[in-house]
């Protein structure tokens, strides 16, 4: 295990500047859902970070569940095809102004399934809050409403991300240095 | 929707006191866990708020997976039927230190159960750490490895712990009056 030191790039995105945001998109989602019936959706693993900090700061009621989704085909999350739901949500949507916590949208491909998905159970409202917007690398059309920070086409960690599952629990957003970063070590 | 101010009883823990502890429990477990490989392996739903904030503070490499468990038993989590795991690892936990983080123990059923799961998967260790223990409500014997706080034999919400899935988003632990709570807005 490398430490994340010997590879990282830069630090796209400080701790301070991560919190200031959360706090400020809170803020507006407190406004904007004033009155409704909100359930955040969390899908694991890499939400789970900015699912806790942001509802911790939401000053409305609401409800929080989870879905684990993964590809049928080979390799990662992102490569496209269909979609396997692993765990499904405890919470019936119908009729519930659901708001799905992402931590980043790439492709978009597996958030568009989801979208798709969660539409035919018929909730009341279905929004977007994504905490980074990669769209350099969008390959469909998802409406984000709610964005903490676009970024560069580059390999992030950190925050909820991982890199070959470590280093989710570092507070920042960091670029690796892909020349420098060595997973057998 | 209740608010909660209708039927606190008291805040029993609050954010800046979970805070310190919380990192205590990190820089300790740091310490017990040097040089070993370890897996935090979170108890959906209610561990979700610790186990983001308790990977804050570990220095330590370690990896993150989810489980999420059901009673087959009628009636609320804590009853005496086996567990159903709605969401199993998706990591191979032989050969491996297992940390499971989880909200709060109370009979120790539950947890009881997936212990002996775990176990028949052979890691290398099996721990648990958990942000509240309710002793006086233990029915099987259940050691608990890591303890954030001993709290009274009340009914408790807050910091990923919900009552009828709302509240978890609070920043604080405390206890509600559940007559206040039961009756009629």
């Amino acid at each position: 295990m490398q430490d994340y030191k010997d590879f990282l790039g830069e630090i796209l995105i400080d701790e301070q500047s991560l919190q200031n945001r959360i706090k400020e998109l809170a803020a507006e989602i407190s406004r904007d859902y004033q009155g409704k019936d909100l359930l955040l959706i969390c899908i694991l693993r890499g939400g789970i970070v900015f699912l806790v900090d942001l509802m911790r700061h939401i000053t409305v009621p609401l409800q929080v569940d989870f879905m684990a989704v993964s590809s049928y085909g080979a390799g990662a999350r992102q490569s496209g095809g269909s979609v396997r739901l692993s765990l499904d949500l405890k919470t019936d949507i119908r009729s519930k102004d659901v708001l799905l916590v992402e931590d980043i949208v790439d492709s978009g491909n597996t958030i568009a399934y989801v979208l798709e998905f969660l539409q035919t159970r018929q909730p009341r409202s279905l929004r977007i809050c994504a905490l980074l917007d990669k769209e350099e690398r969008r390959e469909t059309t998802i409406p984000i409403y709610y964005r903490g920070f676009s970024i560069p086409n580059k390999f992030v960690f950190g925050y909820g991300l991982d890199l070959d599952e470590y280093y989710r629990n570092l507070p920042f957003i960091a670029v690796v240095d892909l020349e420098k970063y060595n997973p057998s070590d | 929707m209740r608010d909660y101010h209708e039927f606190i009883e008291e805040v029993l823990v609050n954010e800046t006191t979970i805070d310190e502890r919380v990192a205590e429990l990190g820089a300790q477990i740091s310490r017990d866990y040097t040089g070993e490989e370890l897996l935090i392996v979170c108890l959906l739903r209610g561990g979700i708020t610790f186990t983001a904030d308790l990977t804050r503070h570990l220095t330590i490499p370690h990896t993150l997976d989810c489980m999420s468990l059901s009673s087959y038993g009628v009636g609320h989590y804590a009853s005496s039927g086996n567990v159903r795991v709605n969401l199993d690892l998706m990591t191979n936990i032989e050969g491996l230190n297992v940390l499971l983080v989880e909200d709060i123990v109370d009979s120790g059923r539950t947890l009881a159960h997936v212990l002996q799961m775990l176990k028949t998967r052979e890691p290398k260790s099996l721990r648990v750490c958990v942000l509240l223990d309710k002793k006086y409500r233990r029915e099987v014997p259940v050691v608990v490895d890591y303890v954030g706080f001993d709290v009274p034999d009340k009914y408790v919400f807050g910091y990923g712990i919900d009552i009828d899935e709302h509240y978890r988003h609070l920043p604080f632990i405390a206890s509600a009056d559940l007559s206040k709570y039961r009756k009629e807005a």
